[in-house]
């Protein structure tokens, strides 16, 4: 027999997060005076009661444990306010009792859970979600999904959810409520306990960890001085038999070979929508905000008013929404909602009962009209908050405090948001931090991205390369605070955890585009030191690149940050000159890239186009002469792709630096009958991607093109118009017909009948030549 | 009672509480709950008749088959004795579900008013015998009172089917009974007032929507519950199946009852046809312009065994089932006939060897 056993403490089994089982949980406290609570928790974490209790804090809250060593595991433990545990802690604060938490340390709890992730290797099943349920289990909830599916049946019930809130919620009689729960989970355990053993070893030993630890947990309390029978033990009602059983309590050594990870605690604000998520978490999981009024209604000790502000409640939800709901029709609801109950011999109605009613009354048969407004009641959008200077990590409290001075508090809402910023200076305020406000939280946004918390989403706007306007979607979840506390292993604050993260991304860097996105980044997150570094990088990595698509890809970024960059307030007069290199390196380049297949030409075409922009854009700072030089030279050239000579001479046309002497004379060289037509045909391609009205306004063009294709012999023809027909592809429909009016004009068709022939049916020879095309052999290209 | 049985015999159809009186009469001797005032089994009981179960040891048939919730919330409601509407696409059990939940509770489900666009307020409400009104005056003989008039009195419930198809003025009348429970005669200077118990159920249709619209302040005293087409198809399944067998065993029918290979089949283009899909979810299908529902199955395959009866071997040939798909589906539009057509040669024809000779047929009866 162990001292915790023999002596009696009062054992209290609950299912977690059941306003039923904290309502009866005070009465049994008030009742028995305990000196000490002893809750089923992270035993590191008894110095975070005090602040779970402090006056200002407002569930849902969790206490989140993490490594503080990659790879970062986190482990959560969430209270609602109508949770068993987090009442008695309210009640032992009140009554000056002391309150413990005496489940193992969330050190072992995750030093536990790699050792079985480990062992368990390949296995199908989920890491257990460090036992929050007591009963039913995560896990044991899927495997034993046929007991409780059929008592719920056995009971008439829908589902067990509705059989738990029938007979455990609505039991109002707190002894009959200790005794039901007892005897129910020791059953359930009885009949689990085996198929467990057998079936999920690890899981077994977890929980016999737990249960042993507890024990010594309790022992010690007693020996602490603390009376047996004035000590409570809250615990969930799947351990209850095994605390109270003679079992022996774990011993130092045993406790000392467990496995364990460093680990750091933290109290972080969570989500009823959170809550509502987690699968398998006992009573209250699926719709909190409904518990929530359940607890509300018994501790204004009215729960039988609970049907009629849940119906009220929706009523009210669906009126805003515009549609107009009578009172009487709630009345109505009520009332079927308890005669519904009443046919299932219960005293209340269940949530079941009372969606339905709503469904039927309020929705008029139709669920999908009272569907939000169902969502908001039974889940509801709370979230919890923490006083300043509660226990956090050092990037939570820099956050709140950005968010506070930035005026973002508002946003923090688990409904997501819309915010447009203006990055302009705001000239009508006085203050400087006024006038470049959404600058600054620009700048937090993006450091935020950076650091991969989701707490603000870049909606791209409808300009392209947008200078001064952002649009960002705001929502908070639990996974945001969970990514920022995880993000304080980079950093004590955001800005220098950001810095952090771009500098390893940097360091990591291995291409052209790969370093100008991050030079972005560093300018969008205003950190000029780490903008300098990119500069650096992209120095050494475009000093050995010989890759033209990638540095025009680059000086693109570049150029764009050139030239908006001020509206940052970022110096951007230090990237000058890493534009000039690539410039200068691509127009060096630009020849030698040109003799490539018709694969890589796409690329460079993308190339060509960006440093043609940037040559435009920043004529006065760079070397335009150059560049117009280098395609010169390229159109000039006959070995290289021909489509990429034709698109040198379209944009050397466009910029006025070839007169129609010359490239008359150019077209008549590249489109002369001995050339062969991939080369022809391909040049043509290429001049004509850009400038289409350019090339329709030259007659002589057109002229020379068809002499072109008369000269050329059936299989020469065949092999052109797989290329002409590419190139009059990305002609619009009004160009194609003054195309086709122009070649009328100059084959002296009237353009009527030329309309007429073109739009009509196919002749059967026609189409037959069209079919014999199909079979063309592409083999050669 | 040899010759009371001849008699029931006599009839095409019979009323819920004389086809089933034996059950009744079980669940009424074997009640224990609690009855509420004007019922005549207590809301459980009424439940069992419906859902199907025991009373003793005798078997209660389901006689709606599909989801227990819905009649629970039907039952539910009468039991607060507010008026209950049953909307849905037509052919989902909608008057079935009434008649025999009026059979239940009240014990006679023949208080109907038949909703039609030519139904008056007199209807609702009560109209005289003009003679006697005539000859001596309004009086209490001369009064011809409505079937809910008459439900109010004995405190039972009165039916009113195709509530959607009356005028809105018809509709109208009911908002005063229904909110004040009475109905004046200013003639006899008289209230009858309802007695416990009383209640209306009504239907409406959903495609009828538009028609007569419902006004606000009539929906407002119903409560509506939605019956929805069959979830799955082994509930559709044993639906058509049960009403089949039924239906076949009242009128005589000198045909096998369909065998199940055909049931499925049938069941299977009905709800590949209603959803827009082949159940696979793979391909997309036509809608006919048509209602296609379950009723329409049951009469598609009635319709066929007698055909099959009467001109044929008195075995259901794939013949006589492509006659009555033909003529369930098609339905004067040419439309249809192109939606059949594109579902045989897209769908049917796919399905394999079982389908092929109703295949055929089929596409003979639609060319």
């Amino acid at each position: 027999m162990t001292a915790a056993a023999e002596a009696g403490v009062r054992i209290f089994g609950v299912r977690h997060l059941s306003p039923g089982g904290a309502r009866h949980l005070l009465d049994f406290l008030d009742e028995h005076k305990p000196t000490a609570v002893l809750i089923e928790g992270p035993s590191d974490a008894t110095d975070e009661i005090r602040h779970l209790t402090e006056g200002a804090t407002r569930p849902p809250v969790a206490i989140l444990a993490f490594t503080d060593q990659v790879p970062v595991r986190t482990v959560l433990w969430p209270f609602a306010i109508y949770s068993p545990e987090y009442q008695a802690m309210k009640w032992a604060r009140k009554h000056k009792a002391e309150a413990a938490f005496i489940d193992l340390p969330s050190s072992v709890t995750l030093g536990l859970q790699g050792a079985m992730n480990r062992s368990r290797a390949a296995g199908p099943e989920a890491v257990p979600s460090v036992d929050q349920a007591g009963e039913p289990e995560a896990t044991e909830v899927q495997d034993e999904d046929s007991v409780y599916s059929r008592i719920a049946q056995l009971a008439g019930e829908y589902d067990y959810d509705m059989y738990w809130e029938r007979n455990y919620e609505h039991n109002d009689s707190s002894g009959a409520y200790q005794a039901a729960i007892h005897a129910f989970s020791a059953h359930m355990r009885e009949l689990g306990e085996e198929k467990e053993l057998r079936e999920q070893p690890s899981e077994y030993a977890y929980n016999a960890l737990r249960e042993a630890y507890m024990r010594r947990q309790i022992q010690q309390t007693v020996a602490a001085g603390h009376k047996p029978d004035k000590i409570a033990v809250i615990c969930g009602a799947y351990h209850a038999s095994a605390l109270a059983a003679a079992l022996p309590p774990m011993s130092d050594e045993e406790l000392a070979a467990l496995p364990s990870r460093s680990t750091k605690l933290t109290l972080m604000p969570y989500s009823y929508y959170k809550l509502s998520t987690m699968s398998g978490y006992g009573a209250g999981n699926a719709a909190p905000h409904y518990f929530e009024m359940m607890w509300d209604a018994m501790a204004a000790g009215k729960p039988e008013e609970l049907p009629h502000r849940y119906l009220s409640a929706v009523a009210g939800h669906v009126r805003s929404g515009g549609t107009y709901r009578s009172t009487a029709e709630v009345i109505e609801a009520v009332r079927l909602a308890e005669s519904l109950a009443a046919l299932h011999g219960g005293s209340r109605p269940a949530l079941r009962d009372l969606r339905d009613a709503a469904q039927t009354l309020l929705g008029h048969g139709d669920l999908g009209a009272i569907a939000e407004p169902l969502a908001r009641v039974d889940v509801g959008t709370a979230i919890g908050y923490l006083p300043e200077g509660v226990s956090q990590t050092p990037i939570q409290d820099d956050l709140n405090r950005l968010l506070k001075q930035y005026k973002l508090e508002k946003y923090k809402s688990a409904v997501a948001s819309d915010l447009q910023l203006d990055l302009r200076e705001n000239r009508r305020v006085s203050s400087e931090q006024a006038a470049f406000l959404d600058l600054n939280r620009s700048v937090l946004f993006h450091r935020l991205s950076l650091l991969g918390i989701s707490f603000a989403r870049n909606r791209p706007s409808g300009q392209d390369s947008a200078t001064w306007a952002e649009h960002w979607v705001i929502q908070w979840s639990p996974e945001v605070e969970i990514q920022v506390v995880e993000s304080t292993l980079l950093g004590e604050t955001v800005e220098v955890a950001a810095a952090y993260v771009l500098r390893e991304k940097l360091q990591e860097c291995r291409s052209i585009a790969e370093a100008s996105m991050l030079i972005r980044i560093a300018c969008q997150c205003a950190m000029t030191a780490q903008m300098e570094e990119g500069t650096r990088v992209l120095q050494n990595l475009a000093a050995l690149s010989r890759d033209v698509a990638g540095m025009a890809a680059a000086a693109r970024e570049l150029s764009t940050i050139l030239s908006f960059g001020d509206i940052r307030k970022v110096d951007t007069a230090p990237l000058l000159p890493l534009l000039e290199e690539l410039f200068n390196r691509g127009c060096l380049f630009l020849l030698d890239a040109s003799g490539c297949n018709d694969e890589a030409a796409g690329a460079m075409l993308t190339a060509m186009n960006e440093l043609n922009g940037i040559s435009l854009e920043h004529g006065d700072k760079l070397n335009d002469g150059q560049w117009l030089q280098e395609l010169h030279k390229l159109a000039e050239r006959d070995d290289r792709n021909p489509r990429l000579s034709g698109y040198a001479c379209a944009i050397l046309l466009e910029r006025g630096s070839v007169s129609a002497g010359e490239l008359a004379a150019e077209v008549s060289r590249r489109l002369s009958p001995g050339i062969p037509a991939d080369l022809g045909a391909g040049w043509f391609e290429g001049l004509s991607m850009r400038g289409h009205y350019g090339l329709l306004s030259r007659m002589s063009l057109w002229e020379q093109l068809n002499d072109y294709i008369n000269a050329l012999d059936d299989d020469q023809f065949k092999r052109a118009l797989v290329f002409l027909r590419r190139a009059f592809s990305t002609f619009s429909p009004r160009e194609k017909t003054m195309i086709s009016e122009l070649l009328g004009e100059l084959w002296g068709v009237n353009s009527e009948q030329a309309a007429e022939v073109l739009t009509g049916e196919l002749k059967e020879e026609e189409a037959k030549m069209l079919d014999e095309l199909n079979d063309f052999d592409f083999g050669d290209f | 009672m040899s010759t009371g049985q001849e008699q029931l015999q006599d009839y095409m159809r019979l009323p819920a509480e004389v086809l089933y009186r034996e059950e009744l009469e079980a669940l009424i001797k074997e009640d224990t709950g609690k009855i509420p005032a004007g019922w005549q089994m207590s809301p459980r009981s009424v439940l069992t008749f419906i859902a199907g179960g025991k009373a003793g040891k005798k078997v209660i048939t389901p006689k709606y088959i599909g989801n227990t919730r819905l009649i629970e919330m039907a039952v539910a409601t009468l039991v607060t004795d507010r008026a209950l509407l049953l909307i849905g696409e037509p052919g989902t059990a909608k008057s079935w579900l009434s008649e025999n939940l009026a059979a239940a509770i009240y014990g006679n489900s023949g208080l109907v008013v038949q909703g039609t666009a030519g139904t008056s307020e007199e209807q609702v409400r009560y109209s005289w015998n003009y003679a006697m009104l005539l000859a001596n005056g309004p009086t209490p003989e001369a009064l011809v009172r409505s079937p809910i008039m008459r439900a109010m009195e004995d405190g039972g419930i009165a039916r009113f089917e195709e509530i959607s198809r009356c005028a809105s003025e018809v509709q109208d009348a009911l908002i005063s009974i229904l909110s004040e429970k009475t109905i004046s005669v200013p003639e006899l200077g008289k209230e009858t007032s309802a007695r416990k118990g009383f209640s209306i159920i009504a239907t409406a249709n959903t495609r009828d929507r538009g028609v007569n619209e419902m006004s606000a302040a009539l929906k407002r005293r119903f409560n509506i519950i939605v019956l929805p087409a069959p979830s799955d198809i082994e509930t559709e399944l044993s639906i058509v199946k049960k009403r089949v067998a039924e239906i076949a065993a009242s009128y005589e029918l000198q045909a096998a009852v369909p065998a199940d290979d055909a049931l499925l089949k049938v069941v299977t283009i009905f709800r590949e046809l209603r959803s827009g899909m082949t159940l696979d979810k793979k391909e997309k299908v036509k809608t006919p312009a048509g209602v296609i529902s379950t009723a329409e199955a049951i009469s598609l395959l009635t319709n066929s065994m007698a055909l099959a009866a009467s001109f044929g071997s008195g075995e259901l040939t794939d013949n006589d089932l492509a006659a009555g798909l033909q003529g369930a589906i098609v339905k004067d539009d040419d439309k249809d006939k192109l939606v059949w057509k594109e579902y045989l040669d897209n769908v049917m024809k796919k399905k394999g060897t079982e389908w092929r000779s109703l295949y055929q047929a089929c596409k003979e009866m639609n060319e």
